[in-house]
């Protein structure tokens, strides 16, 4: 599949992750974000561009603990859990917001 | 995937009556080119495949005795009809594992006896066409090679063995899946199947230490990569990265700090599973089991143990020896390699771990049997430690347990729905609809005996159960590892207040498992 | 003529089963299994394993807990056939060894149990939706093969006696090279007719199952991968220089 914007084509796997992570930009998360339903909220941005800086650093998503207490530091102790993460991305912090983010889907037993 | 979100728990265990094609146009993403090259596969289909397919087939027949038999030996008696949980939960005959078995027996009959080769209506042979290719593909990716059919089968004919073989001959004509062949390009290059390179392991594992620290006070190590260490850990990645799984790591850690040996994990073999054997390739399972015993004789350590997977177990505990040994290497006091239940027993048992059960008194459990471990491996001396070792570990840092029916555990267990390669977003549907027996034995222990949450000893078991259990209206926290329940109840030299006043997360005390 | 057709026919019959039979069962002798993949709970010795066999074999076992319905029956039919030949084996003994004898009161009534046991089976592949859909033509055959052998049997020693001193001479004639006549019993004839059958097919059909069942790896492999390297010949070729210890 792939996404359109702005006239430009950007190629996408079968689940819809970017083939080129470095074609990303603030405006096809937002895109990618209404396919998947979810509105992009300031909580939502904080876990999408933790998740990319994460990525430059490792070339890999974080771990779930890894990510709820980046996000504790963040948004404070009450969003730090995997509760609110799941409320922002029903399906699922890691894989769906690395998808808003353009990160390749982690793959695995997870 | 609309149609079936909303899933009613089946009461009674009915058998359900044939649904004919329900599940025939579910298969999963094909490998792209670069996954099944990294492995030694053709990219893509090849052109002449049906020549390709059947000299795959008749070479594995030679390889493999247990093929050759479950090929000639099925009399169609009926016995494994109603024992797979796909059938169960799709109605679809073609999930009833003697209907699977035939999708690869009809070309055996065509090609490779008499009868099918002369008279091919009167027993069930036929042409391999494409039809047949992507009945294969479909079906044979909706089998998690549980081995539940072979108990019951009056030969033991085991469809697992059927559909890796199957499996193997289509990566070999160019047509494998996508979600295993891209997981062992990942092992083989980055040693993981998250490709989770060491750095970030490392800065995980940091983060974990100082979890531990904060809740207890004490100092526990996660060690990557210590030279000379006694012990390797080999764990699935899953351990590192998601919940429950993590928890069950923390767990790890605090029985190999309170028995004081001196352990490691390697950023080498940083993966338990082995993908290698849900595609039915002995070469690739080799080389991700090579990758182990490299990781042993580069730290120089004494003993291997095996963290919390299903498929990794049965691997470790059946196939490794085979496949990458022999491992006279190792200080042979111990087997090689042990399973952390193994290792964690026996300290409960010598009273070396200092234990606080009441810990655990916010939950009621329930064990569920891992497929691979309960019908592929063994855990200590005798047949069936597989089932009770776990079984005492829970009792020795719990409360409260209840099994489940008995025709659902032990060796009679039901797959969680998501093994031999199917836990992936494309296979969804049958992933729900396949946890429906297993999902129908805990509602029975919920409403009888008030469990609240169901233990795992398997990677798979832990993801598949969280993502489909919420479609039973039973809460995705509800699946823990056990040494979850371990890192609950010890209680470290050392460790700040008596009392457990710190509830890890998935520990909500709010409404029971039923919706 | 009839006699000699019948004489021909049961040594080539007997030729194709025995030298199928053992080319299968030499086939899967000889193909090696790569793997330790007995179904667990397995037994840890080999004594264990020929006890697990054992009661595979003489009970029925494992489908015993599969489904008590299609147990009793298969079970039944076995094991009335069993006591049926050995009671035939009168036919093609002289004198009757004295154990036969002990056998031939229960192996006149097995042939009923034996042909209820078809019959049950039989109808399972009507009645029950799954086993119908998984019964193909041969699967029909066989057993119409089987009762028809057991029908015409027993309408032999209940309703048409056939010359049964004449059909030992028979026998015993081809036993040692000294051919007899053949009774010209049509009930007879589509006995032995239907037993020729079977023996032709039996090597190249599922009856296969018979021999199969000691060769299969999940039930007739011990429980010790830790403890013992099993290693396939083709898979050691795999090891490069590492490669020792033995396979099983």
């Amino acid at each position: 599949m792939a996404y359109e914007l702005n006239g430009k084509t950007f190629e996408a796997d079968e689940e819809g992750y970017l083939v080129d992570i470095s074609a990303w930009n603030e405006d096809l998360a937002v895109l990618i974000a209404e396919d998947e339903n979810i509105e992009m909220s300031d909580d939502a941005w904080e876990v999408v561009n933790f998740l990319r800086e994460y990525y430059e650093e490792y070339q890999i998503a974080p771990a779930v603990r890894v990510l709820t207490k980046a996000i504790k530091k963040k948004l404070g102790a009450d969003k730090g859990n995997s509760k609110y993460l799941y409320e922002l991305f029903p399906y699922g912090p890691a894989k769906q917001a690395c998808k808003i983010a353009g990160l390749p889907k982690p793959t695995g037993c997870i | 995937m609309a149609d079936f979100d909303t899933l009613k728990i089946n009461p009674l265990f009915e058998i359900p009556a044939l649904e004919k094609g329900a599940m025939k146009d579910l298969s999963p993403f094909v490998a792209a080119p670069n996954h099944q090259e990294d492995l030694g596969f053709p990219g893509e289909l090849v052109d002449d495949w049906q020549t390709k397919a059947i000299e795959k087939f008749g070479e594995l027949l030679k390889k493999s005795r247990a093929l050759r038999v479950y090929m000639d030996g099925c009399v169609k008696c009926g016995a494994c009809t109603d024992k797979c949980h796909y059938f169960l939960g799709t109605a679809d005959p073609i999930n009833m594992p003697v209907a699977r078995q035939d999708l690869l027996r009809k070309i055996y009959r065509r090609y490779f006896t008499f009868a099918g080769k002369y008279f091919p209506k009167l027993v069930g042979a036929e042409d391999l066409t494409r039809e047949v290719l992507d009945e294969w593909y479909s079906y044979y990716h909706q089998c998690s090679q549980c081995r539940r059919c072979s108990v019951f089968c009056p030969y033991g004919l085991d469809t697992a063995e059927i559909s890796m073989a199957a499996r193997e001959i289509m990566d070999h004509v160019g047509k494998g899946q996508k979600y295993c062949n891209e997981i062992l390009g990942k092992v083989h290059k980055i040693g993981n199947n998250l490709g989770l390179p060491e750095p970030a392991l490392i800065d995980t594992l940091e983060g974990l230490e100082e979890d531990i620290e904060e809740e207890t006070g004490v100092e526990v190590k996660l060690p990557v990569n210590q030279k000379g260490a006694d012990i390797l850990l080999v764990t699935p990645s899953a351990d590192f990265f998601a919940e429950p799984h993590v928890d069950g790591l923390i767990g790890y850690a605090k029985v190999f700090h309170q028995a004081g040996v001196s352990w490691t994990l390697s950023s080498y073999a940083s993966e338990a599973a082995n993908f290698a054997m849900f595609i039915g390739s002995y070469e690739q399972m080799k080389k991700v089991a090579e990758r182990i015993r490299k990781a042993a004789e580069d730290l120089a350590v004494k003993r291997i143990i095996f963290g919390e997977c299903g498929h990794a177990w049965r691997v470790a505990y059946s196939f490794m020896n085979t496949l990458a040994g022999p491992f006279d290497f190792l200080d042979p006091a111990y087997p090689v390699p042990q399973h952390i239940c193994e290792f964690t027993l026996d300290l409960i048992e010598k009273g070396e771990l200092n234990l606080d059960k009441s810990a655990n008194d916010h939950m009621t459990l329930t064990f569920h049997d891992s497929c691979n471990v309960a019908r592929g491996s063994r855990m200590g001396p005798t047949p069936g430690g597989q089932f009770e070792i776990p079984r005492a570990i829970v009792r020795a840092v719990c409360n409260n347990f209840v099994d489940m029916a008995a025709d659902t555990i032990h060796e009679s267990t039901f797959c969680c729905g998501g093994g031999g390669g199917l836990l992936t977003d494309d296979l969804m549907e049958i992933r729900v609809k396949g946890a429906s027996p297993r999902m129908t034995a805990l509602q029975e222990v919920v409403e009888e005996h008030g469990v609240t949450h169901m233990v795992a000893i398997c990677a798979i078991c832990k993801s598949q159960f969280s993502k489909v259990m919420p479609k039973y209206g039973i809460g995705m926290d509800r699946i823990v590892s056990l040494h979850q329940l371990v890192s609950n109840a010890i209680i470290l030299d050392g460790q700040i207040g008596t009392e457990p006043d710190e509830e890890t997360e998935t520990d909500t005390s709010e409404d029971v498992a039923t919706a | 003529m009839l006699s000699t057709i019948f004489a021909v026919l049961f040594y080539l019959a007997t030729a194709i089963f025995v030298v199928g039979l053992a080319y299968r069962i030499r086939l899967y002798a000889t193909t090696p299994a790569p793997l330790k993949i007995p179904t667990t709970p397995a037994p840890v010795t080999r004594s264990g394993v020929v006890a697990r066999l054992f009661r595979e074999v003489a009970f029925f076992e494992s489908l015993f807990n599969s489904n008590k319905w299609t147990w009793l029956f298969g079970w039944v039919f076995h094991f009335a056939m069993l006591l049926v030949v050995l009671r035939h084996l009168r036919y093609f003994t002289e004198p009757v060894w004295f154990w036969v004898n002990w056998v031939q009161p229960f192996g006149k009534y097995a042939g009923f149990a034996m042909l209820a046991g078809l019959l049950a089976l039989w109808g399972r592949r009507f009645l029950v939706e799954r086993v119908r859909y998984i019964s193909g033509p041969s699967d029909h055959l066989m057993l119409v093969l089987l009762i028809g052998i057991a029908g015409s049997g027993l309408m032999m020693k209940y309703v048409a006696h056939t010359d049964i001193v004449a059909l030992k001479a028979f026998s015993l004639g081809l036993i040692h090279f000294n051919w007899q006549p053949l009774p010209a019993d049509p009930v007879l004839l589509v006995h032995l007719g239907l037993v020729l059958v079977l023996a032709f097919v039996f090597p190249f059909s599922k009856l296969l199952h018979a021999p199969g069942v000691f060769f299969s790896p999940s039930r007739n492999q011990v429980d010790n991968p830790r403890e013992k390297r099993h290693l396939a010949p083709w898979a050691a070729a795999l090891d490069g220089d590492r490669s020792q210890g033995g396979s099983e």
